[in-house]
């Protein structure tokens, strides 16, 4: 890892928080519920773009430091896009209003479709490469 | 609107910027299990709660709510790359699928946990 690939990515990381922030905030005027609406798309669209881009790039998923635009789009952008930390302070909310079941119903659904997504993402990228 | 966008940058970009050093002192380890992503998501999953318990006391601001919330420790966590791993190890092989199940469940477990530890220090009572 270079200094440069630092740069790279907080550059990316950067733009995907912003990203991140605005879609959260368009989805959250736009729909009101107890449901976390905002985190579950962002973090399934962006698992659909990692699948799909990984795939394109043609790196190998553990290698993020490789070239500079893996580290700019799939560390930088995508990892400051999608949010770990945000769907689980989701389900502890839920949990808060709802109970432990809607939570764990999120928690579950999030992961699900996720994986569905980033699959897919794979999957269509390898099909027209 | 400016400072806003400002504040979720930088803090997004730090964030990344300090995943990066981490992960460059965290090994994979030898049967493929993401120990880096795991780490790096349940740091800041735990440091999340604390800011968020902290921000609902009023003792933390709106703009630093901002800054290390949505951006540092949004920033710092990934989901696209935990889900893209775990589907990468689901179809390798048999025994990688077992690791990328294990890694699933510790994720959402030990994630809650680290939210609900973390609330709980910032201030409030677990839910």
């Amino acid at each position: 890892m270079t200094p440069l690939d630092v740069i790279w990515v907080g550059l990316g990381g950067g733009l995907g928080s912003l990203l991140r922030w605005w879609i959260g905030r368009l989805i959250g005027e736009r729909y009101r519920s107890d449901f976390p609406l905002g985190t579950f798309l962002i973090n399934v669209t962006g698992a659909f773009a990692m699948g799909y881009l990984s795939v394109l790039f043609m790196v190998d998923w553990r290698d993020r430091h490789g070239t500079a635009l893996n580290s700019l789009v799939l560390t930088g952008v995508l990892g400051g896009y999608t949010t770990f930390s945000s769907m689980q302070l989701d389900a502890a909310k839920l949990a808060e209003q709802r109970g432990h079941v809607p939570a764990g119903f999120y928690l579950l659904l999030s992961v699900v479709v996720g994986l569905l997504a980033a699959a897919l993402g794979s999957g269509l990228a390898r099909a027209q490469g | 609107m400016l400072n806003y966008f400002i504040v979720v940058f930088v803090g997004g970009g730090g964030g990344l910027h300090s995943a990066r050093v981490y992960h460059a002192d965290v090994p994979n380890l030898a049967d493929g299990f993401p120990m880096d992503i795991l780490v790096a998501n349940l740091v800041a999953t735990f440091l999340l709660a604390v800011v968020t318990a902290l921000h609902r006391r009023q003792i933390v601001s709106d703009r630093t709510n901002m800054l290390i919330g949505t951006g540092t420790m949004g920033g710092l966590s990934t989901f696209s790359s935990f889900a893209y791993g775990v589907v990468v190890l689901m179809s390798a092989s048999t025994a990688s699928a077992i690791v990328a199940s294990v890694y699933v469940v510790t994720s959402l477990a030990l994630g809650y946990v680290a939210v609900v530890v973390g609330l709980k220090i910032g201030g409030l009572s677990s839910p």
